[in-house]
């Protein structure tokens, strides 16, 4: 400034300029020279420099309040402007039978989405995609309501699995058809069907409840989780890592050009203990008559399952992108119960077949020999009670292979008496029953071994020696799983050992590399009691090979079966006893069991069937037990030189008399 | 009538031509990055501005050949067509977004309003400059007649409706009355009246939009997706800027359209994203030089009318260049006023080059000899 008024003051007088003659001569008018006034008009133009500067100052430092001191807020911002983010579904694993065959893998699968930022709520956009996509708009506008409140970027799905035709045409119509993308899903197939559905289970999408205890960093509303079975209890395992995609958009959402993202991690692979051929075989036994029950199949020297049927199986088509309440509430009205996996949630009465246990009991107690004679008259008085024998004519004079052979009922009364409820029940816990297994499968029940102090607890009266004849035979307070009776019948298989059932075999990370790898669990193990369970055996082997042998339908081809019926009252009530068995109602008829396992003499596989309300066990689930095995065996069967290689002959038929 | 000085060349304002230059050069690269669609042509719209600062660069040599006390004969024929062209957009041009602003001249749209304001600082200069009041200062009856004159094109523009150009012409008056000095009493009731006129303005006279800017302004929330949106977006490109800006050609804000009036009102933003903080000041450095450059003019003109001239075209330059950099910035609602040399706009930058051409026409002229009348 200062420079400024010194060269004020230097600054030539007029007077100085020569030139200004000339300009004299011309007809410019310049106004009224007064140095004093000008002087004070360039004071007024010094100040208004200063008004200028201080002007630029506060730009200035405007300018560096937003650009450094708050640039990084403003730089997030913009990069929240512009940058967007999906999230990619990753597949999820796929799940394999034990020989590595697909069970259910993913297959892409095409749905049409809308962007909302692209355009508004659009009438004549809607009712054009209710009618390409054949849908009623109610229904496009539910999905719509159902996704109000998220983060526009966040596509609403219109419709899920469209067919290829349609994915072409708005493709090709994209531009008449703005914010409406197709977005590729996986999306399960499941190769058999509904095989092993109650083992399997099925997707969902989540739910509210779900979504608020679930990871956000995992989960977002829509996605599909598992909602049963194993795709819900490995749901861990199973989802996968979802991917991100990061794109560029401009201020009205459209996308400018993609950024680097990541791809999603597929979900682990499992592979099953179970073998497709035998669930299969066993499915269709069971559904072709129509049976509601289960069939468990397991191997008996390490716990593997080889199948898990329920029966009905889930439609597992009927839960893919949601169940309707008509579907669910048809299933609950069901009177076969397909909601309920019979395998650990059905809880029967194990009936003759729990003899298997009484004997054992008696055996290793010592309140029975083998050759303890019994004689049944067709009847058993205790007390003021007569216990009958299913038997009505009597078997006459038993011992124990004849007696759990034809499945007397007046010998095993004895012998239940003789050894009391606590005694007998601990043996059967020791072989499985009465407890969980801890098979990974949901709402397992526990079954129900009474003890004296279980009732004294439970209903608080004193147990009553009469319930102990009952209890022996399998009826009265007994309940059990089919897989617990499987596990029972593979545990005397084996020779005492309890092993935890297990349906994984292996699980796989998507590089192949086994994370976790079956190994079998030991619970429990019965000592000193080979001599006793070879005697069990035997007699087993007698009921499906013997004359009189109950289980006679389940005998195979050069493979001997160990086996034993069992059929479980559902009600005593006199009405019925007239009926011929055809006549009593559905819900009244007793349960059929049969559970088995082979080859006897070096057992290798347990099989346990029960049909609900089949009557009986030799006639209705034998069969059952028997188709499966054929399976198991395959080529065995028809070629006994392999047998030679695993049979023992004679050693376990010393008993035969 | 052109006799030509040699000595003119002598005086020449090199210096206003360079830092004209610098600043055009800036002006016209962030239009290019700014309205650039991809491909490897400029946009059209970069090739308009840059003929009309061709043509604006040969106005400022044609202009600086003329005496500025002959133009001063001028003004006052001017300011008349001024009035008749302005009468003529408000009744006989068809509305545009709402105003009648442009008369389609087939090559380009003039906006009157534009010239209007650099006619008024002449009229305004040459009225001020042969009132001779003595040192006492103006009274209100001195003001009579260049407040009439302001008030005609004020109105005019008021009501087609330009609120900012309008403003700008009140602020002028206001600025080119106060440098004319005042007397104090003058100066109490001129301010009372001011705040009673703005009062009953912001009653009456606004437009509804015109208000819910200031409104939108005062609470930016209540208004997100409008005003306030694009001053938000606005504030959110200068800042993101930060230091060194994300790279000319890389703004995201600009590119992505979240910037409204990305090469117009808010150019200047583009300018700061995309170079920050260092680039926005060595541009503002050069562009503040400019106007105290013309301060310095006017303080070494060499008569009245020359000091009050130079005077009011630089308030011209700098009130708007504040008001635009002041919206940019978040300061003030959104007011349509560019930045002078920098948004784009035929009308506005012809204008403004004019203005400096008429600078340094005074600048040449500093040492002739006033003749005595």
């Amino acid at each position: 400034m200062k420079n400024l008024r010194k060269q004020n003051r230097k600054r030539p007088r007029p007077s100085e300029n020569i030139d200004c003659r000339r300009d004299a001569g011309k007809k410019t008018k310049i106004t009224h020279y007064d140095e004093g006034e000008l002087d004070c008009f360039r004071r007024r133009a010094l100040y208004s420099s200063v008004v200028l500067i201080v002007f630029f100052a506060i730009i200035i430092t405007r300018l560096w309040y937003l650009q450094i001191q708050h640039g990084e807020e403003y730089r997030l911002l913009a990069k929240n402007n512009r940058v967007r983010n999906l999230q990619i579904t990753a597949p999820r694993g796929n799940i394999l039978d034990r020989k590595g065959r697909d069970i259910v893998t993913n297959r892409p699968s095409f749905n049409v989405v809308w962007v909302r930022e692209d355009n508004k709520v659009d009438d004549e956009l809607i009712k054009k995609m209710a009618r390409l996509l054949d849908i009623d708009i109610s229904e496009l506008l539910t999905r719509m309501r159902k996704m109000a409140g998220t983060p526009g970027h966040i596509p609403i799905r219109l419709a899920d699995d469209i067919e290829w035709s349609k994915v072409a045409y708005i493709e090709n119509n994209r531009m008449n058809l703005p914010g409406i993308k197709i977005e590729v899903l996986p999306r399960r197939v499941y190769h058999y069907g509904n095989l092993a559905s109650h083992v399997i289970g099925y997707l969902g999408e989540i739910s509210r409840k779900e979504l608020d205890k679930a990871d956000p960093e995992i989960y977002q509303g829509g996605d599909q989780v598992g909602k049963m079975g194993l795709e819900r209890l490995r749901e861990a395992d199973l989802r996968g890592e979802k991917g991100q995609h990061y794109m560029e958009v401009n201020a009205r959402g459209f996308e400018q050009r993609n950024l680097k993202g990541f791809e999603p991690m597929p979900g682990n692979d499992i592979q099953l203990t179970i073998d497709v051929d035998l669930q299969r075989a066993a499915e269709e036994m069971m559904m072709e008559a129509d049976n509601s029950g289960a069939v468990v199949a397991i191997e008996v020297n390490s716990g593997r399952l080889l199948t898990l049927t329920s029966s009905p199986v889930l439609e597992l088509d009927k839960f893919i992108g949601g169940i309707s309440y008509k579907n669910w509430n048809a299933m609950l009205a069901n009177p076969h119960h397909p909601l309920i996996n019979k395998v650990v949630q059905g809880q029967y009465p194990p009936a003759s077949t729990y003899k298997i246990v009484t004997a054992l009991a008696g055996l290793a107690e010592g309140v029975i020999q083998p050759e303890t004679m019994i004689y049944c008259p067709g009847f058993y008085k205790f007390g003021n009670r007569t216990y009958r024998c299913w038997k009505h004519s009597g078997h006459g004079a038993v011992d124990l292979q004849r007696a759990l052979s034809e499945s007397c009922d007046v010998y095993f009364y004895q012998v239940g008496q003789r050894l009391g409820v606590d005694r007998l029940a601990g043996y059967a816990r020791r072989v499985g029953l009465g407890k969980k297994t801890g098979v990974e499968m949901e709402h397992e029940k526990k079954g129900l071994i009474p003890t004296a102090d279980w009732k004294k607890q439970r209903y608080n009266k004193v147990w009553q020696e009469g319930e102990t004849l009952s209890v022996a035979i399998g009826q009265g307070f007994d309940l059990v799983t089919p897989l617990q009776l499987a596990l029972m019948t593979a545990t005397v298989a084996n020779g005492g050992t309890l092993y935890k059932p297990s349906l994984i075999e292996t699980v796989r990370n998507p590089d192949g590399k086994i994370i976790e790898q079956f190994t079998p669990t030991v619970l429990d193990r019965l000592k000193g009691q080979d001599k006793n369970l070879q005697l069990v055996k035997s007699a087993l082997i007698e009921a499906v090979n013997g004359k009189h042998g109950t289980g006679r339908r389940a005998r195979l081809k050069n493979i001997t079966v160990a086996g034993k019926t069992g059929t479980a009252q559902v009600v005593r009530l006199k009405q019925y006893k007239h009926l011929k068995e055809e006549d009593i109602p559905y819900k009244y008829r007793d349960h059929a069991w049969f559970t088995c396992f082979a080859p006897a003499e070096k057992p290798e596989i347990a099989v346990s069937v029960i049909v609900e309300h089949g009557l009986h066990g030799g006639s209705t689930a034998a069969p059952i037990a028997k188709a499966v095995l054929e399976q198991y065996f395959g080529d065995r069967l028809d070629d006994p030189e392999e047998l030679t290689t695993v049979v023992l002959p004679g050693r376990l038929l010393i008993t035969e008399n | 009538m052109l006799r030509f000085d040699r000595r003119l060349i002598h005086n020449f304002d090199w210096v206003m031509v360079v830092v004209l230059l610098l600043v055009s050069a800036m002006s016209l690269a962030s239009l290019f990055s700014s309205t650039w669609a991809g491909g490897p042509d400029p946009s059209p719209i970069f090739y308009k501005q840059l003929y009309f600062f061709l043509l604006g660069f040969a106005l400022i040599l044609m202009t600086v050949c003329i005496d500025y006390n002959e133009l001063e004969k001028l003004a006052y024929l001017a300011y008349g067509g001024i009035c008749i062209l302005l009468l003529y957009t408000n009744f006989f041009v068809s509305t545009v977004a709402g105003t009648q602003r442009w008369i389609n001249l087939g090559f380009f749209n003039l906006q009157p309003s534009e010239p209007a304001k650099l006619i008024m600082v002449l009229v305004l200069a040459s009225c001020y400059a042969y009132n001779d009041v003595g040192t006492s200062g103006f009274r209100i009856r001195d003001l009579i007649k260049p407040g009439i004159l302001t008030a005609v094109p004020f109105i005019l523009i008021l009501i087609q409706p330009d609120l900012g150009t309008a403003l700008m012409l009140g602020i002028i008056f206001v600025s080119m009355t106060l440098f004319a000095k005042l007397r104090l009493g003058t100066m109490a009731i001129l301010a009372s009246a001011g705040a009673g006129g703005a009062f009953i303005g912001w009653k009456y006279l606004l437009k509804d939009y015109q208000r819910r800017r200031i409104e939108t302004f005062l609470h930016p929330e209540s208004d997100p997706m409008n005003h306030g949106y694009q001053i938000k977006q606005s504030k959110i490109a200068v800042g993101s800027g930060e230091g060194f800006g994300k790279g000319f050609m890389e703004g995201t804000q600009g590119h992505l359209n979240f910037l409204p009036e990305r090469h117009t009102d808010f150019a200047f933003a583009v300018w700061c994203e995309e170079l920050g903080f260092a680039g926005s000041l060595f541009f503002l450095s050069c562009y503040f030089f400019m106007l105290l450059w013309g301060m310095y003019i006017a303080l070494t003109a060499r008569d009245k009318f020359g000091v009050m001239l130079a005077f009011g075209l630089v308030m011209l330059i700098f009130w708007q260049a504040v008001i635009n950099l002041f919206m940019i910035m978040g300061f003030l609602p959104v007011v349509g006023i560019p930045l002078p040399l920098f948004s784009y706009g035929g009308s506005s930058l012809m204008t403004t080059l004019l203005a400096i051409g008429l600078l340094m026409n005074i600048r040449m002229r500093r040492f002739q000899k006033p003749e005595v009348r």
